[in-house]
């Protein structure tokens, strides 16, 4: 060990390079092209004259609209996701039986792993007019006509509820799993119900789990491409899909920057203010538990953690 | 027999509707793939005539071929780098450590989307530009963009995986006179193992499923199986598609198996298999 003395990060080495050469000099590059502009017909972008308008005209009211749909999109998928997600992975981490459980989780990982664009092409063969479920629909009488779902802002936001479900289920189920039964038996001997058991004890020590989860939804969500070209057509327009039609068929490398930096600015920006409202809301409620439950709350959320290094 | 409160009931069905939700489209897929009509969408009658079509039309078995390649460079490339960068990580933090998790953080949060675009331009330049020609071959280029996300998951699960192994092992190897390249692939590797060897079949699964960056980045002649598909969607989806698809979910589910068995093997629950397995 003493013979020669190698760097700390030798090891590192490689993958830093790999990453400088292939992730940080592209992305740059992606960022100094959004201040320059597109020269012509047939250049892709110029870089002589450096300026924001790029960025002006990402915010103009075409664009524009297609940023707030994508917000939208991935503010309501997430909630949706964690709406329905929640129940399941404490179903599965509290109510399944401890044997099942490894069954129940490779059952969430199969649709995750499974090709993307496929599972989104059979939602687009499951909600198409001339399909079964449209027809069965229709002859229960539950709608009138053809089913009018497919290439709207609807069949987006189920798609990517569909599609990040998975990623919403995994970490809420470690967390769930973590909090551990001691705990909650403590709670009812004590007195409390079963709800005043899951709000004031479940749910606040699964808390990195809830927080875990919602940013593994909600960042790739807004970056998505696939869900919105398969399902939404023209209607569920998102910024991945901007982005891209400036790359490949506007030939505007300079606007397609600008929108690319945008989307990552306004998905670091909504992740910031997301957390401080939520941390502005839950204050009285931290702070009154705090006095209630005094010493054993830090010592609680503390031990799981140190499990995890340990595990 | 305690008599189960409505809340559980409740809870139950829900769960086993959202996993029926979850299960749906698959479901559809791998009957599409027995359909014998001429579009995806409209059932023409069971047969196996999509999986015949596979064998006969070359573009399909290509694009597949490709995948595959594609698949297991990316993934060898990204288990390599991943995994030394894990164990250095694991084995010698410091302030270097919390500026490369920076990165690979970054890394991780980047859509897709913007590594796509990012990319396509800067082959274009070493390729073409700086006289690199490397970088004009399609698998070359498949194989930069698919590597990105998955040297990040590696170096995660590599060094999540030593951080909870204590070091004691590799000290004692030390003082008995080991030198220290064969405690790294006596002792260190080893401990790694399992972590490495699922940190590559997720690679694989992952290269095999990006659609993104790779339809970007590809050049025509090595058009990847996603890619390929992408492109089916304007031209119409045809059975052959869903076909396709059901022999690689089955390949995908056989290598889920193989990582979960692998940790099992060393010992994880299925709490730390569903950790390994997002990579948290």
């Amino acid at each position: 060990m003493r013979s020669f003395r190698m760097p700390r990060f030798a090891l590192a080495i490689p993958a830093w390079a790999w990453l400088l050469v292939f992730f940080v000099a592209p992305v740059a590059m992606v960022v100094w092209f959004s201040f320059g502009y597109k020269p012509g017909i047939f250049g892709t972008h110029a870089n002589d004259v450096l300026s924001f308008d790029r960025y002006l005209e990402a915010l103009s009211p075409t664009f524009f609209q297609t940023f707030t749909n994508t917000l939208w999109i991935g503010i309501a998928g997430t909630a949706i996701c964690l709406v329905v997600g929640l129940p399941v992975a404490y179903w599965m981490a509290v109510k399944a039986p401890p044997s099942r459980r490894g069954l129940l989780l490779a059952l969430v990982m199969v649709p995750f792993w499974t090709n993307f664009l496929v599972r989104t092409i059979g939602w687009q063969v499951i909600l198409a007019p001339e399909g079964w479920l449209s027809t069965a629909l229709q002859s229960v009488g539950i709608i009138g006509g053809p089913l009018d779902l497919l290439y709207t802002r609807g069949a987006v936001l189920l798609g990517v509820v569909y599609n990040y479900l998975p990623l919403m289920i995994l970490p809420l189920f470690v967390a769930f799993d973590r909090v551990g039964d001691p705990l909650r038996e403590a709670s009812k001997d004590l007195g409390a119900g079963k709800a005043r058991t899951f709000v004031r004890i479940t749910l606040p020590l699964a808390r990195p789990g809830v927080i875990a989860g919602v940013l593994l939804v909600f960042i790739p969500l807004m970056g998505d491409y696939i869900t919105a070209t398969v399902l939404g057509g023209a209607k569920g327009n998102m910024v991945g899909q901007l982005v891209a039609s400036q790359f490949q068929t506007a030939q505007n490398w300079a606007l397609g920057s600008a929108m690319a930096v945008l989307l990552i600015l306004v998905i670091m920006l909504t992740v910031a203010i997301g957390g401080l409202l939520v941390w502005l809301v839950t204050l009285p409620f931290r702070l009154q538990n705090r006095l209630v439950l005094g010493e054993p709350e830090p010592a609680a959320s503390v031990a799981p953690r140190s499990q995890e290094v340990a595990a | 027999m305690k008599q189960r409160s409505w809340s559980d009931v409740a809870l139950t069905v829900w769960s086993v509707a959202v996993f029926l939700f979850l299960f749906a489209p698959i479901v559809v897929i791998i009957l599409s793939s027995f359909n014998t009509g001429r579009l995806l969408v409209s059932w023409g009658g069971f047969g196996f005539d999509a999986f015949l079509a596979i064998v006969e039309r070359p573009v399909i078995r290509d694009a597949v071929w490709v995948s595959i390649q594609t698949g297991a460079i990316a993934a060898l490339l990204a288990t390599l780098l991943g995994t030394l960068a894990g164990i250095a990580m694991a084995r010698h933090p410091g302030k270097w450590a919390l500026w490369f998790i920076g990165l690979l953080l970054l890394v991780s949060v980047t859509p897709e989307i913007v590594d796509a675009v990012a990319l396509l331009p800067w082959l274009v330049l070493l390729g073409q530009d700086a006289g690199l020609s490397i970088f004009n071959d399609g698998i070359v280029r498949l194989v930069v963009g698919h590597s990105l996300f998955s040297i990040a998951v590696v170096s995660y699960i590599v060094r999540a995986r030593l951080v909870g192994l204590d070091a004691q092992l590799e000290e004692a190897s030390a003082d008995l006179y080991a030198k220290p390249f064969t405690t790294f692939r006596r002792v260190t590797l080893p401990l790694a193992m399992p972590a490495v060897l699922a940190g590559f079949l997720l690679s694989f699964t992952l290269s095999l499923d990006n659609t993104v960056i790779a339809a970007f980045v590809q050049v025509s002649g090595t058009t990847p199986w996603p890619v390929y598909v992408l492109s089916a969607l304007r031209s119409g989806l045809r059975p052959e598609i869903a076909a396709v698809s059901t022999i690689m979910l089955v390949l995908t589910l056989v290598a889920l198996g193989l990582v979960a068995l692998v940790l099992r093997r060393a010992g994880d629950s299925a709490t730390q298999i569903a950790r390994t397995m997002t990579g948290s």
